[in-house]
């Protein structure tokens, strides 16, 4: 019957996990369960009948069918928020474009950067790249207003180019793929210089095709960035139909206040993919969580 | 050989070259300018919509047939001198064409406007149909026409920062935005080591916890912002579990959000809530490389388990907690989503927030430069001290 001592710190840290998994989930089970819940439904004298969320308990079923607040759960809302809100989809679109182009521009010349300061070199390669460490101390407050100018005076405002120009690169990612060549065995790189190969031929055959860990790392962290990314699309865009995502649910409280289910829906509907690209990653997630923060 | 050395060094700078140049390029245009930018307007009272006057596409023959009434087929019926009777030019580049001049712009017009050769061009029909103003303005200007191409702010000196130091809101914002870091940082630091610890205690399904305990981080603000809205929410499911709970001790209903002194530590829980986790994996990692030896001593010595966290793990996982109170320092100051989602109050405001209200909504660009400019100095004061906080340390 008695539990050995050595066992009671186990039990504790069990404990301590389980609480906080709960407390992790609870947001996020709440909303998926609001955004299954219709605004209205019919009952089975096939009168129309209102649903409130607000009711308490939430008369949670999910025998014979699942159901919640009385009212039968449904993915419905998933589909309508498309026709509550027919620019969602162009949201969805930008927002994969915005990703998609900052993914491969930051993949591209960051490592191309990175290899260049890891490995080659060239004059004044100790400044900029003290430089560059000065520069991660800068907050973005600073730097947004000037960009934000700069790009009114070429015309970019409200334009893709204007979202996507300033954030073809990263300090962080040219940090993180530096970080990477310059672990990265040099016997590798001797023996294609022995063998004649050049800088360029070395880089593309040999270097690149090896760094393929760091490369997705940095393309999880970028996508994943740009996807959440909220401040800069709201400076940049201002018309409806170039909003991304993330401004779109903005849009939902202002409009459709009341409508809990269409919002909730949203909200979960954008998670889903950061999800899905997070749990076939996840060993990469954890190692670029060991160098830096995705957000505050 | 050695010539063919000093080759191949000169071709790796080339190409060491032509490969950071991408990064070099975006870095001085994307961040070097605009850090020399921000302090030189914080000197100035930049204004975003005079910036832009000068760039407004006109239609040169609608603002003239309005000034003059008449139309732009009948304008050969009249000479050069009934047209130009009728014609004022400060008034019509105001007015008709819309740009706003102050007093030197409306000097410098009355004196070097071309009206002659505007109006001849009219009458003509040689005017350009649509133009921006700046290029308009060079080709009827006799001389001065590049004081209209492009717009400099009036240099104010240190009056912003003057302002600054009697303005309430910025006191507000930034003492909102420094307690901020002082309740997120140390809780989401502490609660992500104890779920480290925890994890690390030889229990099943790490993994697991681990992945759960993510989710909050690849998730965005802005929609984390919308759940705990419903949440936080007055019949929201908060409420209901509290009511449930503490209902017989006369618990009642909170409005967390609207009431402008519990909004933001309701949203300070949901910062903690969301990047406890995620850190935990940080410390997770940092617990691991500490060898179990030094455990294994610490027990021969008769140290218990809370010795052993105090004496030995808290100061193996320094590292990580400069790291992550560094990371959540600088994050929790420059907060912006979850303020701009959830802030029904101007007394909950963060100095990012304000920042941007003044860049963006007020059209204060020189004066949120100043705020910018002045969160710099204070985030570099900041982590400049946790630096030497670490050099002490090694």
């Amino acid at each position: 019957m008695s539990v050995r001592p050595s066992s009671w710190p186990v039990i504790v840290s069990y404990l301590i996990l389980i609480i906080y998994t709960i407390a992790t989930f609870f947001p996020f089970s709440w909303a998926i369960l609001i955004s299954l819940t219709p605004i209205t439904y019919f009952d089975d004298n096939g009168n129309e009948r209102g649903v409130n969320i607000f009711d308490w308990p939430p008369k949670l079923k999910l025998f014979p069918k699942p159901s919640a607040f009385g009212a039968p759960l449904t993915l419905r809302n998933y589909k309508l928020i498309f026709e509550v809100v027919p620019l969602y989809r162009r949201w969805l679109l930008n927002t994969v474009i915005y990703a998609g182009i900052l993914t491969i521009g930051n993949v591209i010349l960051n490592s191309l950067g990175g290899y260049a300061f890891a490995r080659l070199n060239f004059p004044l390669k100790n400044f900029w790249f003290t430089l560059f460490l000065a520069l991660m101390m800068v907050p973005g407050q600073v730097t947004l207003i000037p960009q934000y100018n700069m790009l009114v005076r070429f015309g970019l405002i409200n334009t893709y180019a204007g979202l996507f120009l300033p954030k073809l690169t990263s300090i962080f990612g040219l940090f993180m793929m530096r970080q990477f060549f310059l672990n990265f065995p040099k016997e590798l790189e001797e023996a294609a210089r022995i063998d004649g190969f050049g800088i360029l031929r070395t880089y593309f055959r040999i270097v690149l095709p090896n760094a393929l860990p760091a490369i997705s790392a940095l393309s999880i962290y970028t996508f994943l960035g740009a996807w959440n990314d909220f401040q800069w699309p709201l400076i940049i865009m201002s018309s409806k139909e170039n909003y991304t995502l993330t401004l779109g649910l903005n849009f939902f409280r202002s409009s459709y206040y009341t409508y809990w289910q269409y919002m909730m829906a949203a909200s979960i509907f954008m998670t889903i993919p950061m999800i899905i690209i997070f749990l076939s990653f996840q060993k990469y997630f954890v190692e670029s969580g060991k160098a830096v923060a995705i957000k505050g | 050989m050695k010539g063919l050395r000093l080759k191949y060094r000169t071709k790796e700078a080339i190409v060491g070259y032509l490969f950071a140049a991408p990064v070099i390029v975006s870095v001085l245009v994307f961040a070097i300018y605009p850090i020399f930018a921000a302090f030189y307007y914080s000197l100035t009272d930049y204004q975003p919509l005079e910036a832009r006057k000068f760039m407004y596409v006109v239609d040169p023959y609608g603002a003239l047939e309005l000034h003059t009434g008449i139309l732009r087929e009948e304008a050969g019926n009249y000479t050069l001198d009934e047209l130009l009777a009728n014609f004022d030019p400060i008034q019509f580049v105001q007015l008709d064409l819309g740009v706003n001049l102050d007093d030197t712009e409306k000097e410098l017009v009355k004196r070097y406007f071309d009206s002659a050769s505007l109006i001849s061009d009219f009458r003509e029909g040689k005017l350009p149909e649509r133009l921006k103003v700046s290029e308009f303005m060079k080709r009827y200007m006799r001389a001065y026409g590049h004081k209209f191409s492009k717009y400099v702010p009036k240099f104010v000196g240190l009056q912003n920062f003057e302002d600054i130091f009697s303005d309430k809101l910025f006191y507000t914002s930034f003492w909102n935005a420094f307690l901020y870091s002082l309740v997120v940082v140390p809780i989401q630091t502490l609660l992500a080591i104890i779920l480290a610890v925890a994890a690390n205690s030889k229990i099943k399904g790490v993994g697991f916890f681990k992945a759960v305990f993510f989710l909050p981080a690849i998730t965005s603000s802005a929609a984390l912002s919308m759940v705990f809205m419903l949440l936080y929410s007055k019949p929201g499911v908060i409420n209901k579990i509290l009511v449930a709970i503490f209902g017989k001790f006369g618990f009642q209903p909170i409005d967390y959000l609207n009431e402008p002194s519990i909004a933001l530590f309701a949203i300070m829980a949901m910062n903690i809530w969301s990047t406890a986790g995620y850190f935990m994996v940080t410390f997770l990692a940092g617990l691991q490389d500490i060898p179990s030896s030094i455990y294994e001593a610490a027990k021969i010595d008769g140290s218990n388990k809370f010795q052993m966290f105090w004496k030995i793990t808290m100061p193996l996982l320094r590292p990580q907690i400069v790291f992550v109170s560094i990371m959540g320092t600088v994050g929790c100051m420059q907060v912006f989503d979850q303020i701009y989602f959830l802030v029904r109050n101007l007394r909950n405001i963060t100095i990012s927030y304000y920042i941007y209200k003044n860049a963006f909504e007020y059209g204060k660009m020189g004066y949120a430069s100043a705020l910018a400019v002045l969160l710099f100095a204070v985030i570099l004061i900041l982590s400049l001290i946790q630096r030497k906080l670490i050099k002490e340390q090694y």
